[in-house]
């Protein structure tokens, strides 16, 4: 029914409850939080390092919100169907306020899983690539006192795992180095052709031929955009 | 805190579900998913990159130590996460106004859910019940997810360009050459750092900045 | 719902583009309120003279047309000024609350469109309270050969100044012909062999195609074209609710508008702008890619904005030449019967549906970006370079354009003496009236001018008002497109200059008859 899958692309969903202590009169998770405010400040992100990955976020759930703004469903004011509504029933129809007892860290993560379709081979490369980033973001939950290596990491996020009700793919679900190669080569050729426009046959066959050896459209690792590029000039 | 990367903004939705109506709710996604036809309003606004909704049961918060307490609470929840192109106002209005009915039958099953339509309210349900993001990483900020769907166009049509006309006439490679452009006339648009969607993020950016130049002249990292 | 709207207790210039009704001459003045309790009584006296929007003619609950027109608007501070309560203030719209200046950055005005370079009254405004710019008042006159009918509504307004001088003044620099600085701005229609013609100075026909909206009386048979695109092909016109505060709008809500109602009620924004139009940087662009468009530099020119530039055809109706000779020639035969109607359907009464590819329109063109109807509900197509329109996948075809439609209001302004020179003062001062500044005028003006995402173009401009850019590395580019079908490669335009550049604006409330009163009054109250 569920699935995290849509073709060769992954939607990971991980909550982590961190433990609820204090270091320096700071509680665990607002730490966290804070160190991942820093993560903005640098040049790009950690998960730039993180290979395959398209889009990923971070935050920091404190708490679930109560409703109380009225509602416009059936179920909302299922209640006034009797025309005379005791007060003990008008009472239980109010939303009821729910608390988390943890808070917890949200990473919500859109990358390349390919036909395998497992998350395995993506968190064993984020631990190799940002391992110590991983334990300065993670340290403080509850389970991860017991990661040490790759296999371990991989089995604490299936744990804090959950699947996706309806995952929705509206860009594409090629491996990133396709994506950005793909990038690359638009913005040159939009280029090229207005460079190219109105020339004689020949110019433009010997031009495009020096295009193509120069863009090299089928390999992946070079000339490309990197990952996380921000700006045109890099 | 920042909802964006470049061209990209990523929102988070978290809405209580009643545990006796869930079922429903997930069956109305399964659907979805089954039949994409579903989806085509989605499809046809095309401004997102990624999107998912996770439907968490009251009982199923991850627990992972004895010593964490466990959750104790009267609703199942629901998160939406999506990743998309232009600024929160026109992304929640070009659904209020393109697909309120497929917008509502995915959230009327939740509290107090106001409909898509009229415009205040939804707006005022989406701000009330958002989180925001504190770290998001985006691989190509400098693109939309137009930009990435068109590139893909781009590219298979280089390559086949270049092995169809390999042995063509000069003539003929021209006349391929046109078609090549015509097939691509729509996937040509330049990709610039983004224009500015909010005057808040703006100015967040520039008081980094000074922050940072100001670190550097302090002495510091 | 189809209710008459309360047509005196509208100011008329929302509701009508003068210059269509015989108005050819404007001036605009904008004041400083020095005095509160004198600058209420200085609105009071204008608004004795204010043209509403009743209709013109000699039937019952009609007013004899005058000779010349005054309307009011005010800005934040204006407001403030005038001791509007704080809790009605923070009722407006917080774009309006900053004004047009600090949003430059949403709206593109940066490098020869930034402040620094606007004329003197909008560089100063808001910068100290002395020169903050508070009332405009509009003054549009009919042309006679026997007076000089803008020249008296001027003296009259004149006079109440003086009467008032204690408390309002006159806010000077404006620029004019020949770098003068004047207390006011003119705007007029453009001349074309001692006629008048509908022109600007880029030779282009405007003012076409206003948006019609329910319960305006003299727009009720103009909706083709100009209201909503409906899933049948009908037309309807548009919820009042977007271009009039207390109206319901087409998200079937009112507008967010301040407290108490009758502030608001029948008012509306107003975005005043003067755009410089460089006009031999547009003449030698024209020519140069002109040269070498197929089709020929007439055509091209229709390319950038959508119409032909001589008598404003659609591209969409009248694509290539021979079309438009066809056109040309039922356009003649409607203007020789003075076939207002028939005139109005051939300009305005099109849709994109037969041109989702963009091969007669270009994506990219004036009219497409600030309106593209109902052509965003596109999905690729069955042949490379094509796009169709995936029918009811959105609510209504129009659901993405529907909400960001302005009137357009205000007239050209200056001459053009010498089209090799780009510094004379030429250009138009454009007023845009909408119910919601920033999902209108800022959005239309940001995501569909200065970008064109929605467009599948990326961050390729609009080519007209575009904020292109003299940095080779974000030089402007523009494809004009060719149909899918056929054997022609798409022309692209590169290193596109900025034709046009902002000298200044700001964002004001058009206050109804009612609320002028009760702020004239000093009786606003919304407790």
């Amino acid at each position: 029914m569920a699935s995290n899958i849509s073709g060769n692309a992954y939607a990971l969903t991980i909550l982590s409850p961190i433990k609820n202590g204090l270091q320096d009169e700071t509680a665990y998770a607002d730490i966290v939080r804070n160190r991942l405010q820093e993560w903005n400040a640098e040049n790009n992100s950690p998960m730039a390092l993180t290979p395959d990955t398209y889009l990923c976020r971070f935050f920091v759930l404190d708490d679930v919100y109560t409703e109380t703004l009225p509602g416009a469903n059936a179920w909302d004011t299922v209640v006034d169907w009797l025309p005379f509504v005791p007060n003990f029933l008008r009472r239980w129809a109010w939303p009821k306020e729910d608390h988390l007892k943890s808070r917890y860290l949200v990473f919500s993560s859109n990358f390349y899983c390919g036909p395998e379709g497992t998350i395995d081979a993506y968190l064993r490369a984020m631990w190799v690539a940002i391992g110590d980033r991983i334990k300065e973001i993670w340290g403080y939950c509850y389970g991860f006192e017991d990661v040490n290596d790759a296999d371990q990491f991989i089995a604490y996020m299936k744990k804090c795992q959950l699947t996706a009700t309806l995952f929705f793919v509206g860009s594409t679900d090629d491996p990133l180095n396709e994506q950005l190669k793909a990038l690359y080569l638009k913005q040159e050729f939009a280029k090229f052709a207005i460079d190219n426009q109105g020339l004689d046959k020949t110019a433009l066959r010997n031009n495009f031929q020096a295009f193509f050896d120069r863009v090299q459209p089928a390999n992946l690792s070079a000339p490309t955009w990197a990952a996380g590029k921000y700006r045109l000039e890099d | 805190m920042s909802n964006i990367a470049g061209k990209a903004y990523a929102m988070n939705v978290i809405s209580p579900l009643r545990p006796y109506l869930t079922w429903v709710n997930k069956l109305i996604f399964w659907y979805a998913a089954k039949k994409p036809s579903n989806l085509t309003g989605l499809i046809t606004l095309s401004l997102i990159h990624y999107a998912r909704w996770v439907i968490i049961d009251r009982d199923k918060f991850p627990h992972l130590d004895p010593k964490q307490p466990k959750e104790d609470l009267s609703y199942n929840y629901m998160l939406f996460f999506s990743n998309f192109n232009g600024s929160w106002d026109q992304y929640v209005d070009s659904f209020t106004f393109a697909i309120p009915g497929g917008l509502d039958l995915l959230w009327k099953w939740t509290v107090r859910y106001p409909k898509s339509v009229a415009l205040t309210p939804f707006h005022n349900y989406i701000q009330y019940n958002q989180i925001e993001t504190i770290h998001y990483y985006n691989a190509y900020p400098l693109a939309a997810s137009n930009d990435v769907k068109s590139a893909k166009s781009v590219k298979s049509a280089l390559i086949k360009f270049q092995q169809d006309t390999q042995n063509a006439s000069d003539d003929d490679f021209m006349k391929s050459y046109n078609a090549l452009l015509r097939g691509l006339q729509h996937d040509l648009g330049d990709m610039h750092p983004t224009p500015i969607v909010s005057m808040s993020a703006y100015q967040v950016q520039k008081r980094q900045k000074w922050h940072k130049k100001n670190d550097l002249q302090l002495g510091g990292k | 719902m189809t209710k008459q709207l309360d047509l005196l207790d509208i100011q008329g210039h929302v509701l009508r583009a003068y210059g269509r009704f015989h108005y050819p001459l404007a001036r605009y003045i904008f004041l400083n309120i020095k005095d509160e309790s004198i600058g209420r009584d200085f609105v009071g006296a204008i608004s004795k003279k204010v043209t509403t929007a009743v209709e013109w003619g000699n039937g019952p609950g009609q007013v004899e047309q005058p000779p010349w027109t005054v309307n009011i608007a005010l800005t934040y501070q204006g407001l403030k000024q005038l001791g509007i309560p704080r809790s009605s203030l923070i009722g407006f719209s917080p774009e309006f609350v900053s004004g047009m200046k600090e949003r430059k950055d949403i709206l593109g005005d940066d490098g020869p469109s930034s402040p620094e370079h606007w004329d003197p009254i909008w560089r100063e405004n808001r910068e100290t309270r002395e020169k903050d710019v508070h009332i405009f008042i509009a003054l549009n006159a009919q042309f006679s050969k026997d007076s000089d009918l803008l020249g008296e509504s001027y003296d009259w307004l004149l006079g109440v100044i003086k009467e008032h001088q204690k408390g309002v003044a006159v806010l000077g620099g404006h620029r004019g012909d020949d770098g003068a600085l004047l207390d006011y701005q003119d705007a007029k229609i453009v001349m074309e062999n001692g006629l008048p013609t509908a022109k600007e100075h880029f030779g282009y026909t405007d003012g076409i195609s206003d948006p019609v909206f329910e319960g305006v009386p003299y727009d009720a048979d103009r909706i083709n074209g100009r209201g909503k695109q409906m899933e049948d092909g009908s037309w309807a016109p548009l919820a009042t609710g977007e271009f009039l505060l207390g109206h319901i709008d087409e998200a079937k809500e009112y507008p967010p508008a301040p407290n108490p109602i009758l502030l608001s009620r029948n008012g509306t924004y107003m975005v005043y702008r003067k755009l410089h139009e460089n006009v031999a940087t547009f003449e030698s662009y024209l020519d140069e890619h002109g040269k070498k468009f197929p089709g020929g530099k007439e055509l091209l020119a229709a390319k950038f904005v959508g119409r032909w530039r001589d008598n404003g055809a659609p591209l969409t109706t009248a694509p290539d030449a021979d079309s438009k000779a066809e056109f040309d020639k039922k356009f003649k035969e409607a203007e020789d019967k003075n076939d207002k109607k028939a005139i109005d359907d051939l300009l305005s009464n099109f849709t994109y549906d037969n041109d989702m590819s963009g091969g007669k329109c270009p994506f990219s063109a004036h009219i497409r970006r600030i309106n593209p109807r109902a052509s965003l509900e596109m999905i690729e197509g069955d042949k490379p370079g094509s796009l169709k329109m995936n029918p009811n996948a959105f609510d209504t075809p129009g659901a993405l354009s529907n909400r960001r439609r302005l009137l357009r209001r205000g007239l050209p302004y200056g001459e053009v003496k010498d089209r090799s020179k780009d510094n004379g003062n030429h250009g138009i001062i454009i007023m845009m009236v909408n119910a919601d500044i920033n999902r209108q005028f800022e959005f239309v003006q940001q995501q569909w001018i200065n970008y064109g995402n929605d467009f599948r173009a990326g961050n390729d401009k609009e080519i007209i008002l575009g904020n292109h850019s003299a940095n080779d590395k974000f030089s402007s580019k523009a494809v004009i497109q060719v149909d899918p079908d056929s054997d022609e490669t798409p022309y692209i335009l590169s290193k596109i200059p900025r034709f046009v550049e902002t000298r200044g604006g700001d964002y004001f409330f058009i206050p109804s008859m009612t609320a002028l009163r009760m702020i004239a009054q000093g009786v606003i109250d919304p407790t």
